[in-house]
């Protein structure tokens, strides 16, 4: 059995990784706050001509026929970049429930010609002003919409553009797609970005620690500063591996029921957003008060972090339904 | 049109590299990846050929343990096919042995024009690809910033401190691409499933001729006696100014020769 990933995933995720440092570095991210439509300019067509927003369509439909374990350390690097873009929102949910169901709106999503978002469970969309389709949970069903009515919400996170959806005025039922999975993929990738957040943010602590001196020394040489650090690294660490466990289960519902699935997946989301929320605290804590500052880059992670381990059910939420799927 | 190009596959220069004690050189045992010094010329050469309309392009590496880790990033990239030299014979070899392998593994392709980068990115010695167009008995170009083939020349814009010189030569011939002078591509996901089957000729010297007693240590015309650290970073000098500060800043320029 291989528990690792491949030679050829590991490409999949250095290239994003180079295209993400080329097209969406700090600035960028910093920018989206208050720029027009809170996107990185150019990467959307980047990640369509790669390949990025296929990933979960089959070769059939003119995606590239992988699956989650394909797509999730790639998520993973987005919340270490610090995407703005739906990434998640699209290419791992929308593009294979519009598959899924066999929509006429998917050929236009994979070449990234569109931008697809969604509102599950009642939660707010990301990027629904700037998306062409959004898809609702509706009971069951999943209904994809061109036109619909809105209201903005405030993130503490500005470059995640929230809105509520209030009412649909041009839809259609995903016929064929599953709202259940749908939840599942949004908690899958929303744990693989809390991961990328937490790496992220350990590096940047890592890093400042060791040019930060106090009393003559860098105070990363402190045992208290490390010990913080090491606890951080421990918890990533641990999370990581339930993430990848979750993405193959995703991807093999051939293997297990649905309820073993949602069992892994919130496994993989409790642990992944008490990891980015201990990475938030102890990143700020070893910072000190630059790390409060707004022009300093901390707080674009910090912030992400914060809203993506409450995005798609918190982590007491996550752990509640692991203890409904075991039966205690 | 067949452009053949030579790639150099390093060790990652985001992990700190080490020196091998008994060899006295780089450390080459970790998974080696494309030299980005490289990634300029496999681009500039799809670019030719996509331009031609028609033609391919050939990649030829010298690697130690069979490693094709970078020829794939390449692969991935829109080239056709490689060659991988792979010797335990080649450990220690220099620059002209390099080149002599190089050599041997490109006269194999019978290509109409070679790339190369004007140095790598692990070794700076910046002498390859004159010395294996001197051995192929090719006309060398270095330095170019843009290539255009027009029937059987090749009309090159040479970098220089001032600017560019036209240079035109006849092909086939050897051009070495300066760095950053186009924008490499990503690999597409389709390009990365893509490249993992697409053909890599593994060769020894044995297959392209070469006496294995020419290269190497062996054949080497150098030997590192001796490594150690670079020297700390001394403080540098510190001017009070007492009126003639800017006396002494343009002195030392002076000094420095760059006034």
């Amino acid at each position: 059995m291989q528990f690792t990933f491949t030679d050829e995933q590991d490409m999949f995720r250095d290239t994003v990784r180079e295209l993400f440092a080329d097209l969406c570095p700090p600035e960028a991210v910093r920018a989206s706050w208050d720029n027009d439509d809170g996107r990185v300019p150019g990467l959307w067509s980047a990640l369509g001509d790669m390949g990025v927003l296929s990933v979960l369509a089959p070769e059939s439909a003119g995606g590239l026929g992988m699956d989650e374990v394909d797509l999730v350390r790639i998520l993973e690097e987005a919340g270490y970049a610090g995407v703005p873009d739906p990434l998640m929102e699209h290419a791992a949910i929308a593009v294979p429930a519009l598959a899924e169901a066999g929509s006429p709106h998917l050929a236009a999503a994979l070449t990234g010609e569109t931008t697809c978002t969604v509102a599950l469970r009642g939660g707010a969309a990301v990027g629904a002003a700037g998306a062409d389709l959004v898809l609702v949970e509706q009971g069951d069903a999943l209904l994809a919409a061109t036109a619909w009515r809105m209201t903005p919400r405030t993130s503490i996170d500005q470059s995640r553009r929230l809105a509520t959806i209030l009412e649909l005025d041009e839809r259609e039922e995903l016929v064929g797609a599953d709202a259940a999975l749908a939840f599942d993929r949004a908690a899958l990738g929303t744990a693989a970005q809390c991961v990328g957040v937490a790496r992220r943010l350990l590096d940047a602590t890592v890093e400042y620690v060791g040019e930060r001196h106090q009393f003559g020394k860098p105070v990363g040489s402190y045992q208290a500063v490390k010990h913080h650090l090491a606890n951080v690294r421990l918890a990533v660490e641990f999370a990581a591996p339930l993430v990848y466990r979750a993405a193959w289960s995703v991807a093999h519902p051939e293997s297990h029921d649905a309820v073993t699935r949602g069992r892994d997946v919130s496994m993989a989301k409790a642990m992944a957003a008490d990891a980015v929320d201990l990475a938030c605290r102890q990143a700020l804590q070893c910072h000190g008060a630059i790390g409060y500052t707004f022009e300093y880059d901390l707080q674009l992670w910090l912030k992400r972090g914060w809203a993506l381990a409450a995005a798609h059910g918190d982590s007491r939420s996550h752990r509640d339904r692991v203890a409904d799927a075991l039966g205690i | 049109m067949k452009v053949v190009v030579c790639v150099k596959q390093i060790p990652d220069p985001a992990d700190p590299g080490a020196l091998d004690p008994e060899s006295k050189t780089l450390k080459r045992d970790t998974k080696l990846i494309l030299d980005e010094s490289d990634s300029y010329g496999v681009e500039m050469a799809l670019q030719l050929v996509d331009t031609a309309g028609e033609g391919s392009v050939h990649l030829v590496s010298m690697a130690p343990n069979n490693e094709v880790g970078g020829l794939r990033t390449a692969l991935a990239m829109g080239a056709e096919s490689a060659t991988l030299v792979s010797d335990d014979a080649l450990k220690g070899t220099d620059a002209l042995g390099t080149a002599k392998v190089l050599a041997a593994a490109i006269a194999r392709s019978e290509p109409d024009l070679v790339l190369a980068a004007t140095e790598s990115s692990d070794g700076y010695t910046g002498t390859v690809p004159e010395m294996v167009a001197e051995l192929m008995g090719l006309p060398s170009v270095t330095f170019a910033k843009s290539i255009a083939i027009e029937g059987g020349t090749a009309k090159v814009q040479r970098q220089t401190e001032a600017g560019y010189d036209d240079v035109e030569c006849p092909l086939p011939a050897l051009v070495s691409v300066t760095a950053g002078v186009v924008e490499p591509r990503y690999p597409s996901f389709k390009g990365i499933m893509a490249a993992k089957s697409k053909p890599v000729d593994e060769v020894t010297c044995g297959d392209l001729g070469i006496d294995a007693g020419s290269v190497g240590w062996a054949g080497g015309g150098q030997e590192i006696v001796s490594i150690a650290d670079a020297p700390a970073r001394e403080a540098g000098e510190v001017i009070e100014d007492e009126g003639d500060a800017h006396e002494r800043i343009v002195s030392f320029l002076e000094e420095l020769k760059v006034l």
